[in-house]
């Protein structure tokens, strides 16, 4: 899938005073293209993955996902976009505390059905949880997970409906170096694999130079 | 659907506690309405149970119409087109009229037939005979009141005949007496009621005598209680005027029911309190799940998937309150009837309270409990609407942004 972002600006209002968090951003990603996207704090990382994930809507310019333009005023546009497109990966984990691993990892597909019965769900979860070799943990609470598991697990409910785009903000800013890099190696296998465009946010540029196209940031704008 | 509702059993599992508070805050509202409920229409049984005892729900009392002034007589085309309707066994008709006897006693007198003595069996001689039916004959019967007035102030006694005065009214109004002689036949046992006062004739006799040829009233027997009401209806229709003891037990029943209404509405108040703990706690889960709201949002949930997860959470508390409050409710009415029982028959007493002593004097019923569930599944769903609502509108950065 292929996304392009054309003039792509978002201003905040803090009160009178307008933050510029992204000023006319122009990006081209081709299909099965990964991405890191480097800057400063409060560069305008997380807004740039929000908008291109239908989670928040620009101020100016436009977004197309696989050719398409989306339009951020139809709001059930958006949510079946995210539905079907888009796979968030966060920096927290955000893994729904009352639901196991398996039950984690189908979650997303209650919102996205798709005529598959629970059992074809629970079967497709399961073999992502494989695929991150984590198929043993499927019984366990997050709060009986590590820190990189969890991540994985992450990981793994962001494929649930199988989208072609993945968004990674600062996926490894939470993990030691060691599991951070496990998780770097997990994301590009799907990159390569599977042919997942991924686009992440990351401080770590030294991996990220090894496996991706590097985008830097700054003060909301792209730098060449 | 099924999922919705397991995915929702796992939230509120998480905080046993709390959902047990509210639901029994839910279940004790519902406990009290089905309380007070069951005394209600355990009263209602009661008074109903007793007229029914009391009265004979297959006889129907018949007497002239009036609608808008003018007078419906009962005729005999009218007798006979009752007699015909299905489900009538038989008709009695009466007459009745006062005559005087020689030392000025009034005698109130009933020209009656046998069917007449079907329907008021209370009717029992004490001495004596009735007289023949149909055949034109002067004997009468009395009752037990009359008897013994008769005796004492005009000296007569079973055997005796005297002569009565008729007043009938002529032409032009010209009042005319005319005499008639009477053999008492009969006496009969205290009956309890008016009949005790009553002089009992043969109604060939009787309408010969009044030279009436309309009936002043009549009984009409049907087969079945069930069919009471649709003969009536057809009575009426004749234009005559009916009354039967379902009478009775239709106002009785309305004034319970409506006395009911109003008890339970007033303990439903209770329900509110459960109302708004629900409300307080659906709002507090939504703010803890706030985070949980807005990853669920970016995961692919549209609004109406979120208000979908927290009314099933909802809908989930509102049953299990429900079962609760019909389980505490059952319990509650027999509490009353423990406690309020040995009281009310007290305060009764007589025959009222000997009649409640026999049975409960609270009713639960599948549909008070039906009602108790009902309301508790509506109320939680109606609290839940607003923090659904809530939950449903975040928006998913802000939410996601939360610590
Ligand atoms: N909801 C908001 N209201 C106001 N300003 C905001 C809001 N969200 C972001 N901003 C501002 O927009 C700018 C870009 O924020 P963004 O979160 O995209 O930065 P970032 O590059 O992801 O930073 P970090 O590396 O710390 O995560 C920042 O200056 C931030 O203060
Ligand atoms: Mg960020």
């Amino acid at each position: 899938m292929t996304v392009e972002t054309r003039d792509l600006t978002k201003y905040y209002w803090m009160g009178k005073e307008k933050v510029v968090a992204l000023d006319s951003v122009n990006l081209k990603m081709e299909e099965g293209a990964f991405i890191s996207v480097v800057g400063p704090s409060g560069s305008g990382k997380s807004t740039l993955l929000n908008v291109i994930g239908c989670l928040d809507a620009p101020t100016k310019g436009e977004v197309y996902l696989a050719g398409w333009k989306v339009d951020y005023r139809n709001k059930k546009s958006l949510v079946r976009l995210r539905r079907k497109f888009v796979g968030f990966v966060f920096q927290t984990f955000n893994l729904i505390p009352a639901l196991n691993a398996v039950e984690n990892v189908e979650y997303p597909m209650y919102f996205n059905k798709e005529g598959r019965s629970k059992s074809e769900r629970r079967e497709s979860a399961m073999k992502l949880l494989d695929m991150v070799g984590l198929e043993k943990r499927a019984n366990h609470l997050p709060s009986e997970l590590s820190g990189g598991e969890l991540q994985r697990i992450a990981i793994a409910r962001a494929l649930a409906n199988d989208p072609k785009l993945i968004l990674a903000d600062e996926p490894t800013g939470n993990l030691d170096s060691r599991t951070g890099k496990s998780i770097l190696n997990l994301l590009t296998r799907l990159n390569n694999e599977e042919g997942k465009n991924i686009i992440m946010v990351t401080h770590d540029l030294e991996s990220a130079k090894k496996m991706s196209k590097i985008i830097r940031i700054l003060d909301g704008r792209i730098l060449e | 659907m099924k999922e919705l509702f397991s995915l929702a059993c796992r939230q509120l599992g998480r905080k046993k506690l709390r959902v047990f508070l509210i639901v029994l805050g839910i279940a004790i509202g519902v406990a009290a309405v089905i309380g007070v409920t069951s005394l209600g229409e355990g009263i209602r049984v009661q008074a109903v149970d007793q007229i029914k005892a009391s009265h004979d729900l297959t006889t129907i009392e018949v007497s002239a119409g009036v609608e808008d002034g003018s007078v419906t007589l009962i005729t005999d085309s009218k007798l006979k087109a009752i007699e015909r309707e299905e489900h009538v066994l038989f008709v009695a008709p009466y007459v009745k009229d006062s005559y005087v006897a020689q030392n000025n006693t009034y005698l109130a007198v009933k020209g009656i037939t046998s069917e007449y003595r079907r329907v008021q069996s209370n009717l029992q001689l004490e001495i004596g005979d009735w007289f023949d039916e149909g055949k034109k004959s002067n004997e009468i019967v009395l009752g037990y009141d009359v008897a013994k007035r008769l005796a004492v102030v005009e000296d007569l006694g079973l055997g005796d005949e005297f002569t009565v005065k008729i007043r009938l009214y002529g032409e032009e109004s010209r009042l005319k007496d005319k005499p008639a002689v009477f053999k008492i036949a009969g006496i009969l046992k205290s009956a309890g009621d008016e009949h005790d006062n009553q002089v009992f004739i043969d109604i060939k006799h009787a309408k010969e005598l009044d030279e009436k040829d309309s009936y002043d009233g009549l009984f009409v027997k049907v087969d079945d209680p069930a069919f009471a009401a649709s003969v009536r209806d057809k009575i009426e229709g004749l234009g005559l005027t009916a009354h039967s003891a379902q009478d009775v037990i239709d106002e009785v029943n309305k004034l319970m029911v409506a006395i009911t209404l109003v008890l339970g509405f007033f303990s439903g108040i209770s329900l509110v309190v459960g109302a708004l703990m629900v409300v307080n706690t659906m709002i507090i889960s939504v703010y803890e799940r706030t985070k949980e709201i807005g990853l669920s949002k970016a995961l692919g949930a549209s609004d109406f998937d979120i208000m979908k997860m927290f009314l099933a959470e909802c809908v989930i508390i509102g049953v299990i309150g429900g079962i609760l409050g019909d389980l505490l409710g059952i319990g509650f009415s027999v509490l009353i009837d423990l406690v309020g029982k040995p009281f009310l028959v007290s305060a009764l007493g007589g025959e009222l309270g000997a009649g409640l002593q026999l049975g409960s004097i609270t009713v639960v019923t599948p549909g008070i409990l039906a009602a108790g569930f009902a309301i508790s599944v509506v109320l939680s769903i109606v609290s839940g609407l607003y923090p659904a609502r809530r939950a449903a509108r975040l928006n998913p950065l802000d939410a996601l942004r939360q610590i």
